[in-house]
């Protein structure tokens, strides 16, 4: 039972946590009513993760063996841009902000752009999706006999888990004040983002598309990517005990890249207080 | 919807560029193909000896008619789940000498052990 508890737990925490962070964040922004985007996004997931799950059974031969591994790479690279545009409009939207705290987004400036948070939901979920759908499948055709039962409730305890915890980390996040949360989960989403770039690389890498692959450090005497404070950073923030130089540029180049690109707006210059409050109009978004 | 269009091409022929590389390598793969086992929660052999600097293919049969498989190795960044029944071919690139743990990430305690000399 422990171990499909963590299992489960484990597939399914970073889902939760941009989860709950996004449905935190449509709480701050003023637009509550749009999570259910984010719940479309996240459902729509589960069925294609489902649907997946029996594709990859049904399947045999050249396209199950490459299959995966394309989809992972679309769904991995995908989370990227979309995390880092969703760090950039955040950021812009945190310096319109403090020109006046009480201001909500202005509505339909904001709407445009809120499907593009179901989609951040929708890969959030899929990414583990398939793998976790497989293996509930698994235990769930184990049914005749106590132990089948168990691992099944520790895996449902996981789901649970990981949804509690996705759900504290929304509760969380609506307590912090708007600019705090703004900046925590721009830098956060950025190191996540940063995480998977690198791991995408590592992918290309073990499947031959780039060069390279040997560790060039080790830290695992520090702290193992296997335990699970390091596989929890490993699943947040990219930590890797060994990771090889290409995983390493990559990391630092999409965090540079996008720092540049995000923190500006966070912790740039303050918008004008003019007598009249005049607020800065906001520029037209081409997404 | 013009724009829906535009962005459905970009996807196609981005997964187009993706695919086909991976395809390629895959259909001139004249690789060694290296079969193994999984089943009662354990690998069959569980210790494999590879010619190092060599990729090579490993081929991976689940033989349990219900359980999935993930074959694992974290540093090798392999992560392949094998479904109930099935086989499937995980690429492993040429790897130094050493030994190299794969575990099944759905049930820990099957391990295979890879020895690259």
């Amino acid at each position: 039972m422990g171990a499909t508890f963590v299992v489960v737990l484990r597939e399914g925490f970073e889902a939760a946590l941009l989860l709950g962070i996004v449905y935190a964040y449509l709480t701050q922004i003023g637009h509550a009513e749009s999570r259910r985007y984010v719940t479309i996004g996240g459902a729509l997931a589960v069925v294609a993760s489902i649907v997946m799950g029996v594709a990859v059974s049904a399947l045999s031969g050249p396209l199950a063996d490459i299959g995966p591994d394309v989809i992972a790479l679309v769904v991995i690279f995908g989370a990227v841009a979309l995390l880092t545009w969703h760090g950039w409009w955040m950021g812009r939207h945190a310096r319109e902000m403090r020109g006046d705290l009480q201001r909500r987004v202005d509505e339909a400036h904001a709407s445009q752009q809120l499907w593009m948070v179901g989609l951040i939901a929708f890969t959030g979920v899929f990414r583990e999706g398939a793998e976790t759908v497989l293996f509930l499948w698994g235990l769930m055709t184990q049914l005749e006999d106590v132990s089948g039962w168990t691992a099944l409730a520790g895996g449902a305890a996981g789901l649970i888990g990981a949804a509690v915890l996705g759900w504290l980390v929304f509760q969380g996040g609506r307590r912090l004040s708007v600019q705090r949360f703004f900046a925590v989960t721009s830098v956060l989403i950025l190191f996540v983002a940063a995480g998977l770039f690198s791991s995408g690389i590592g992918r290309l890498q073990s499947m031959g598309l780039l060069p390279g692959g040997e560790p060039l450090w080790d830290t695992s005497w520090l702290l193992d990517d296997h335990g699970s404070i390091g596989g929890f950073l490993a699943g947040l923030v990219g930590y890797r005990a060994r990771p090889s130089a290409l995983e390493i540029i990559g990391y630092i180049l999409y965090l540079a890249g996008a720092t540049a690109l995000v923190l500006p707006g966070l912790f740039g210059r303050r918008a004008p207080r003019n007598g009249n409050n005049v607020v800065e109009p906001a520029t037209p978004s081409h997404v | 919807m013009r724009r829906l269009v535009r962005s459905s091409l970009l996807v196609i022929v981005a997964l187009g560029t993706l695919i086909a590389p991976i395809a390629a390598a895959h259909a001139q793969d004249k690789t060694v193909e290296i079969p193994l086992t999984a089943s009662n929660q354990a690998f069959d052999p569980a210790e494999l000896k590879v010619k190092a600097g060599q990729a090579f293919v490993l081929v991976v049969t689940n033989n349990d008619p219900k359980k999935a498989v993930e074959v694992e190795n974290k540093d090798l960044r392999i992560e392949k789940v094998v479904p109930a029944g099935k086989t499937v071919k995980i690429r492993v690139r040429a790897l130094k000498p050493g030994t190299y743990i794969f575990v099944d990430d759905f049930n820990p305690s099957a391990k295979v052990k890879i020895v690259a000399e």
